[in-house]
């Protein structure tokens, strides 16, 4: 494949396809986080390190970008999962801000070939080269990651049928019910809270190794406010939602030239008008219902 | 079976309980009626360990629950009908009754699934309904689900905090059918009422709450229906005419005047 700005747009899509659904999946249980780019961040800079430095093969490198990512996760959900609402979003946000300054002096080099590789503070981290010293091509990587977007996205579906996926919707119809079903909702939001950071870390360490250079000013606020919309748009009932969300933003807005300039105002604007018309996004839970009613009479129709 | 012992408890600075004591004996249905801010709705979140108290101790099946959290007391035996937050409205009926049975789902999917066939006998309109969204339900048929789903949990105790509020007559003479049903098939029941009429119908025994505290207590038939009606709706005063059984609650009596 030669049109290299498609295979860019569509790798985009796939990478911001994981935080877009590590934040539905807070939203699942009623959670709004402005702070899931920091996990993004740790695993990209913690698989770049990995790979980059210490010379790991790449897939070792994700792994080891998402269990970071997930071990951050545990430390911020222990004090923070028992905020409701506000607070829990402006503690996230804290978080991710903290975490975004931590790799503004961050520096950690050694000397590779006779150059110097690894965080540098500010002036980012370079040549996190992996994927091109092993001759993958840009389609080859797209490959991989929707390959790996494809078994988190099935790991989703598994959960939305499993008693786990349904304790995490009943959590954020209403905490209080569920507790009152017998469930410590305390430590299931803490494990929603660090599978959203695995599934966050995985596209960070995509994300790191894709683009080979990482820099703190990526993982801004900008990029959570993102993700969180992503659901919000698209829905939530089920985790295609969110990537409905970011096929509209990046595979339209902002991927169409003509209109690219007026991404972040059409985008705002159909935030707005989502919150107001559809408040749970298009694919809301009354929309999945619908759509499994229709598909049982289908195949009942057919049988 | 559930003995409650001075307990007292707050909403923020108001305080809601100041020292209620009142037990509820098993294999009965308890009543306790009350107007409006008299605390009873405080009293059933405390126990189900939603609020907590500032002193006095509860016990179940002689045990101490006080001060555990919600699960634990779920754990225990006891399950709460919630007012006014009954069901999860995204989720279909089926949904919302296995979720009362989550405990148990590991262990036993077999008997869980025999409980849901049982539950949809008694509750015919939810067998229609298995696959809607709870959240479409008639306030009736949420009732009902909440009740069902509190015992699909197979509760030692049930309590209900308001099942008739905001519902039309004729479905509260249903949900007080189920009531007798679920009374006649064994189950323990303490019952909040606003409904001082349909309450004393079902009730073996009966406490008033006013302003935080017993003022009664006694059975159907001690106290007329027409006090009980003044003094659960109204909060008016209580007539020089008290039972005995009034004087033998440790707090409750002679504490207002005028």
């Amino acid at each position: 494949m030669d049109d290299i700005y498609l295979v860019t747009v569509v790798s985009n899509i796939g990478m911001i396809s994981f935080i877009a659904l590590s934040a539905y999946l807070l939203l699942v249980v009623g959670e709004i986080s402005f702070g899931q780019q920091a996990f993004f961040a740790v695993s990209a800079y913690g698989s770049g390190i990995a790979t980059a430095m210490w010379g790991w093969p790449i897939w070792l490198g994700l792994l080891w970008g998402a269990l970071l990512a997930g071990a951050a996760a545990l430390v911020v959900a222990i004090p923070t999962v028992r905020l409701r609402g506000l607070y829990f979003s402006v503690a996230t946000l804290a978080f991710a801000e903290m975490v975004r300054l931590i790799f503004e002096i961050f520096t950690y080099q050694v000397e590779i070939d006779g150059e110097l590789v690894g965080p540098d503070g500010s002036d980012g981290f370079r040549d996190i080269r992996a994927i091109y010293d092993s001759n993958v091509s840009a389609f080859e990587y797209m490959l991989i990651i929707y390959g790996l977007l494809a078994v988190v996205l099935i790991g989703f579906l598994i959960l939305e049928r499993s008693r786990l996926g349904a304790i995490f919707r009943m959590i954020g119809e209403d905490p209080m019910l569920t507790e009152m079903q017998g469930l410590n909702v305390t430590v299931y939001k803490i494990l929603a809270v660090v599978m959203a950071g695995v599934v966050a870390g995985i596209g960070g360490a995509l994300y790191a190794h894709l683009a080979t250079y990482v820099e703190p000013k990526i993982f801004n606020v900008m990029l959570g406010v993102h993700a969180l919309a992503y659901g919000l748009i698209g829905g939530l009932g089920t985790a295609f939602g969110p990537l409905i969300g970011v096929a509209i933003d990046i595979g339209l807005l902002e991927s169409i030239r003509a209109i690219s300039g007026y991404r972040m105002i059409v985008f705002g604007g159909l935030v707005a008008l989502l919150l107001i018309v559809r408040p749970r996004g298009l694919l809301d839970e009354a929309a999945v219902h619908w759509l499994r009613g229709r598909w049982r009479e289908l195949r009942r129709a057919t049988h | 079976m559930l003995e409650i012992d001075g307990i007292a408890a707050s909403y923020g600075n108001i305080q809601a309980l100041r020292g209620v004591t009142l037990s509820v004996e098993e294999g009965g249905i308890t009543c306790l009626l009350g107007p409006n801010g008299a605390g009873k709705t405080t009293l059933m979140m405390t126990i189900a360990g939603i609020l907590k108290p500032r002193r006095g101790t509860i016990s179940f099946l002689d045990r101490n629950i006080t001060g555990m959290r919600p699960s634990g007391v779920v754990r225990r035996g006891i399950a709460l009908v919630p007012e006014n937050r009954l069901v999860f409205p995204h989720m279909n009926v089926h949904e919302n009754l296995i979720a009362g049975a989550y405990l148990r789902l590991g262990k036993s999917k077999a008997q869980v699934r025999q409980d849901v066939d049982h539950v949809f006998a008694r509750f015919p309109r939810l067998q229609e309904r298995t696959k809607q969204l709870a959240g479409t339900l008639s306030g009736g048929e949420q009732q009902m689900l909440a009740v069902a789903r509190a015992l699909m949990a197979r509760p030692r105790l049930l309590m209900m905090d308001e099942p008739s509020l905001g519902l039309a007559p004729l479905v509260v003479e249903e949900i007080f059918r189920i009531i007798r049903d679920l009374h006649a098939d064994g189950t323990t029941i303490f019952l909040v009422e606003q409904n001082a009429h349909m309450a004393l119908q079902v009730a073996h025994h009966f406490y008033l709450l006013e302003q935080g505290q017993v003022s009664f207590s006694g059975k159907p038939g001690q106290l007329s229906e027409h006090e009980v009606i003044q003094r659960a709706y109204l909060g008016k005063q209580q007539g020089r005419d008290q039972s005995a059984t009034d004087r033998d609650q440790p707090d409750g009596t002679m504490l207002r005047s005028g």
